[in-house]
């Protein structure tokens, strides 16, 4: 049987008709519902592994804070130290009411200067270089004193210690302190 | 051979060509695969709304747990932060230099008939290491020899505590002035000491490790 020229006609527009339907088929109906479906699989993964992470997270966290207790009272012991206020209203005094109570008068602090850690964790903290000048001490006294200023004030630091003798006073000295103190930003 | 006559033949014919049209054939294929096709996409269609449902509760789940997963990692990096902020400060507090045990070593070397007129002790970076300027005057027969004894017990005291102990004379010279130590008139020295050390203990040498042999 041989196919007339209509029918070949015709089967050619089926043809043309059929790959027609198969693009609006693939392209606006079944690759847009492929495309969501495979967004919304993958929103599910997500979302499942931040659930499952989550649980971990806070798992993490109790478990943490109860670790850190000793860090946290000990953070907050350190802070403790440094009053609230800036720096040179509060040291000077500090250190002349301490020198005071360890039979030292007169003594007196200035502040240097200040500067940052290079430390990241320490980026929240300074360090202010104080010079403290006690005009009269015998050694004895300072020596107990500065004992009693290293180990009340851990955040203090003594970068130099100068003891000249008084010429008209023998037994005193004239003592120069240069001290670095870590205090927390405000 | 009887002779048989089909009268119909071309009314036949004309019926199966009509049932073997091709175009007839496409169109019904056409519709079978439409129909497929359109049954796939309802199976997609169905199963995508499952997921969307799916999705839906997961979604409603991490919304309800959310700002507890956000403040408990919040607090986990504040918790971290600090216990690193508070080891960092440990550590500077642990390496403190501590003059007053210092002071004490210095005080324990000086005799009687020796006098420190100047002290300057500076820390150096942070390295550890001290740098200690001391001035005075030693009196005595011999005065060079008070200084030099004032020296060694510096090494001597300052070396068990510390490490990479040096003490040396930057000036030693005689004076001229005479003293009176104890009722005895001394010739005086006047000298200036230079002493370098690091604030670390000296390491203690490991231990060797025990004879494999028993002793006989």
């Amino acid at each position: 049987m041989r196919s007339t020229k209509d029918q070949i006609k015709k089967l050619s527009l089926s043809a043309i008709g059929f790959v027609f339907l198969l693009y609006v088929y693939f392209t606006f109906f079944l690759g847009p519902l492929n495309r969501s479906r495979d967004g919304m699989l993958l929103k599910i993964k997500d979302l499942q592994s931040k659930l499952d992470s989550s649980k971990e997270e806070m798992t993490k966290a109790v478990k943490l804070e109860q670790r850190a207790k000793t860090s946290t009272s000990r953070f907050a012991a350190l802070k403790a130290f440094n009053p609230e206020g800036a720096p040179i209203a509060w040291f000077p005094p500090r250190i002349r009411a301490f020198f005071a109570d360890q039979q030292i008068d007169k003594a007196v602090a200035r502040l240097e200067g200040s500067s940052g850690f290079k430390q990241a964790e320490l980026s929240e903290w300074m360090k202010y270089s104080w010079i403290i000048d006690l005009p009269r001490a015998d050694y004895g006294t300072l020596g107990r004193a500065i004992a009693e200023l290293e180990n009340t004030n851990p955040l203090l630091s003594i970068t130099r210690l100068s003891i000249h003798t008084l010429p008209e006073q023998p037994q005193f000295q004239h003592v120069d302190l240069a001290a670095v103190n870590v205090i927390e930003k405000k | 051979m009887a002779l048989h006559l089909n009268l119909f033949h071309e009314e036949i014919l004309e019926q199966r060509q009509r049932q073997r049209d091709p175009l007839k054939i496409g169109m019904i294929a056409l519709v079978v695969c439409g129909v497929s096709l359109f049954l796939y996409y309802t199976w997609n269609a169905y199963q995508t709304l499952e997921i969307k449902s799916r999705l839906t509760t997961v979604e409603r789940a991490w919304k309800k747990i959310e700002p507890r997963v956000t403040a408990a990692q919040k607090r986990v990096a504040d918790l971290e932060s600090l216990i690193k902020t508070t080891r960092a400060l440990d550590d500077y507090i642990d390496n403190r230099f501590f003059w007053a045990p210092f002071l004490q070593n210095v005080s324990r070397c000086v005799a009687p008939n020796t006098q420190l007129t100047n002290f300057t002790g500076v820390l150096l970076d942070e390295n550890k290491g001290i740098n200690v300027s001391i001035e005075g005057v030693a009196a005595g027969r011999e005065p060079r020899s008070v200084a030099e004894d004032l020296r060694q017990m510096l090494l001597e005291q300052l070396g068990q505590t510390y490490s990479e102990v040096k003490a040396e004379f930057k000036t030693l010279e005689d004076l001229d002035t005479v003293v009176n130590v104890g009722g005895t008139h001394m010739a005086t020295a006047h000298y200036v000491l230079t002493v370098n050390f690091n604030s670390a203990p000296e390491p203690k040498p490991a231990k060797s490790p025990a004879s494999p042999r028993a002793r006989k």
